[in-house]
């Protein structure tokens, strides 16, 4: 009995802690979330399982930064809901545009298209996942490159790479979406 | 440094992850190369633009009720444990309880069972001392039985056992444990015997006998009545009353 009541106060303050470390991170988790599935209701469901997950996770947690390890299981659940709407035909189909390269351009010519904050909601929307968490989770959510090798299960040198990619797909986005909007 | 190797190390470069020896390498190209430093101006400008012009969703506020809540419905152990908190007061109460119990029982059952034979007796002893030992004299049961009628909120059974050698000489009202009572009187030879007859409710009675000073004491209960014969009358006699009452209540 007294291990059940030493029990029972470890999982009431680890539901405490566990929401002490994690629940500052719910607006990131969201973030990611909302940018990968492009889809409300759907982000909102990935981030609840995903703190479910996390709980259920939280004994394996050796503490340090909460974001990461919490971003892991956002990215992994939302990759699952991506997979499975796919598979149901939910999801638009990623067309992935080749363009011209942005080294073309001047810098004064793409800073005036890029004005434009609409466009470029809608050139990153039209990035492949991995190309878009990783401009969400560097960009917007700050995590360090290290950070995002932990988060996307990859090599460190990889993540500078994609994130220099994933930045040349947008720039071209930015730009075949100015290009369709100049045309009468 | 040269200007491949410089687009490749831009990013990490602007994002301020590259080490502090290629980081000197790369701005000393940079000072050098016109086409870099525009290639590195772009690069800022679309870093800055996506840092400061893409929108940073905002989980709905409903959204952390939700996860709060399923958090703690959806873990079983919380509600377990829970339970296992309140054992050791559920223990407490239930030990409480049982000690209440245990104290009404002997309260109410043994200890008074006791002190009810000396309250008979001494009912009877008093009955013969202030002449008070009838209110209604009648060797007819249905003289006596009626006259409880109104008196008491049950009617007790009257018998007459003239024929068997115990006649019925009348009854009266009686106070034991604490309630009106009916009392039935028989006579054998010079002796008395009192007949107690109240209803078992609360406390039912378990076939006992009793004597002390020479007074002998029958409790039994039937059909939910308890009965009391006390008298002076040797324990043989009186057993055999008792038999004989019994005999034609049950």
């Amino acid at each position: 009995m007294v291990d059940q009541t030493h029990k029972q106060h470890g999982d009431s303050s680890s539901l405490h802690h566990f929401e002490e470390v994690f629940m500052p991170h719910l607006d990131a988790a969201y973030n990611l979330a909302r940018w990968l599935l492009r889809h409300e209701q759907n982000a909102e469901d990935a981030v609840q399982e995903a703190f479910l997950r996390a709980f259920k996770a939280f004994p394996r947690f050796r503490g340090g930064e909460g974001k990461p390890w919490l971003m892991t299981i956002v990215r992994n659940v939302c990759y699952t809901t991506i997979k499975k709407l796919r598979h149901q035909d939910l999801l638009e189909p990623f067309d992935e545009v080749v363009h011209q390269s942005a080294n073309s351009l001047a810098t004064s010519e793409l800073h005036q298209q890029m004005a434009n904050a609409e466009t470029l909601h809608r050139a990153l929307e039209k990035l492949a996942p991995e190309h878009r968490e990783i401009i969400v989770l560097h960009d917007l959510e700050g995590l360090s490159y290290k950070e995002i090798a932990t988060v996307t299960a990859i090599p460190i040198g990889t993540v500078m790479s994609r994130l220099a990619r994933a930045r040349g797909r947008l720039r071209q986005e930015i730009i075949a979406l100015n290009a369709k909007e100049s045309q009468p | 440094m040269n200007c491949s190797e410089l687009s490749q190390k831009l990013d990490p470069y602007l994002d301020g992850e590259l080490d502090l020896t290629a980081s000197l390498a790369l701005e000393e190209h940079l000072a050098s190369c016109p086409a870099c430093r525009q290639l590195r101006d772009q690069q800022q400008n679309l870093i800055t633009l996506t840092e400061e012009e893409l929108p940073r969703f905002q989980a709905p506020f409903f959204l952390k009720t939700r996860i709060r809540a399923s958090l703690r419905a959806e873990e079983p152990r919380p509600a377990m444990n829970t339970w296992w908190r309140f054992w050791p007061a559920t223990w407490v109460y239930a030990g409480a309880f049982a000690l209440v119990v245990i104290t009404l029982f002997l309260f109410f059952w043994l200890k008074p069972s006791t002190s009810l034979f000396q309250e008979v007796i001494a009912d009877h002893i008093r009955s013969l001392q202030v002449n008070h030992l009838m209110d209604v004299a009648s060797t007819d049961q249905h003289t006596v039985k009626p006259w409880f009628v109104g008196k008491l909120t049950y009617s007790p059974t009257v018998i007459d056992l003239s024929n068997s050698g115990y006649p019925l000489i009348g009854g009266r009202l009686d106070v034991l444990r604490h309630q009106e009572v009916s009392a039935i009187v028989y006579q054998r030879r010079k002796h008395y015997i009192n007949l107690f007859i109240y209803p078992s409710d609360p406390t039912i009675l378990k076939d006992q006998f009793y004597q002390n000073e020479g007074y002998h004491v029958f409790i039994w209960s039937r059909s939910g009545m308890n009965y009391a014969a006390v008298s002076e009358l040797n324990e043989k006699e009186l057993r055999e009353f008792v038999s004989l009452i019994q005999a034609q209540t049950n």
